[in-house]
């Protein structure tokens, strides 16, 4: 009865793991760098959580309909092949994901170009340092 | 600092295993997400659409729009990163540190 109900639910554990992990990193790490990576991991969890979503146990196929080609007019069944809404949306975050991931790179370069450091206190310090001397 | 930072995300991660309690069990086949709208999108995709693969369908032919929308995200990402990363900027700000 526990062993069953741990088995139906343990992989939304270990996402919600996964995604605490990346929300610490966010929160407490000082390195631009770590916290980005943070971001990362918390979206990765998130796309896991969506494609498990989409899961049908049993005798499934991925959602490509096969022997399609010549005889179009076969009956499909929807049992037969995994739920293909899931992966499509995830398809549209991963997209958003590599998009802000290389906007925030191309930002912490120009940080570091003009700091010489990633540290967010060592930041803020020449920042206050810089504004009290007026240069 | 770094303890109210772990005890908070200690306290965020409980409340999202808490709530795992409500969700469907792992690969049900008649859990609301594979029951309600995606019986319809497998079965008259290649009907339809005339592509075997079902995502590819749904990606390209249902929501064709959104994926033009996405082109242009990386669009923005790719002109927002060489505006970014131009030499012309990066040396201003050298001679303004000197």
């Amino acid at each position: 009865m526990i062993l069953d109900f741990i088995i139906s639910k343990y992989n939304f554990w270990l996402y919600v793991i996964i995604m605490m992990i990346g929300l610490y990193a966010m929160l407490a790490k000082r390195n631009l760098v770590k916290k980005l990576i943070g971001m990362n991991i918390f979206q990765t969890a998130i796309i896991l959580f969506y494609v498990s979503i989409g899961v049908k146990k049993g005798n499934v196929n991925v959602p490509i309909i096969v022997g399609s080609h010549g005889h179009e007019s076969q009956i499909i069944h929807a049992a037969d092949y995994l739920n293909p809404l899931p992966h499509v949306l995830m398809l549209t975050a991963i997209v958003v994901s590599i998009a802000t991931t290389g906007v925030a790179l191309a930002v912490l370069i120009q940080i570091y170009r003009r700091y010489h450091t990633l540290d967010e206190d060592e930041i803020i310090q020449i920042k206050q340092s810089r504004q009290e001397t007026g240069v | 600092m770094k303890t109210i930072i772990l005890i908070f995300v200690i306290i965020s991660g409980s409340l999202l295993i808490y709530g795992t309690m409500d969700m469907p069990a792992w690969g049900d086949p008649q859990s609301p997400a594979n029951s309600y709208v995606s019986p319809r999108y497998i079965e008259e995709a290649l009907e339809k659409t005339n592509t075997p693969n079902i995502v590819t369908a749904v990606l390209a032919d249902y929501r064709g729009f959104d994926t033009m929308g996405e082109v242009t995200v990386i669009f923005t990402a790719a002109i927002a990163c060489i505006l970014i990363l131009r030499r012309k900027f990066s040396d201003n700000w050298e001679s303004v540190r000197k």
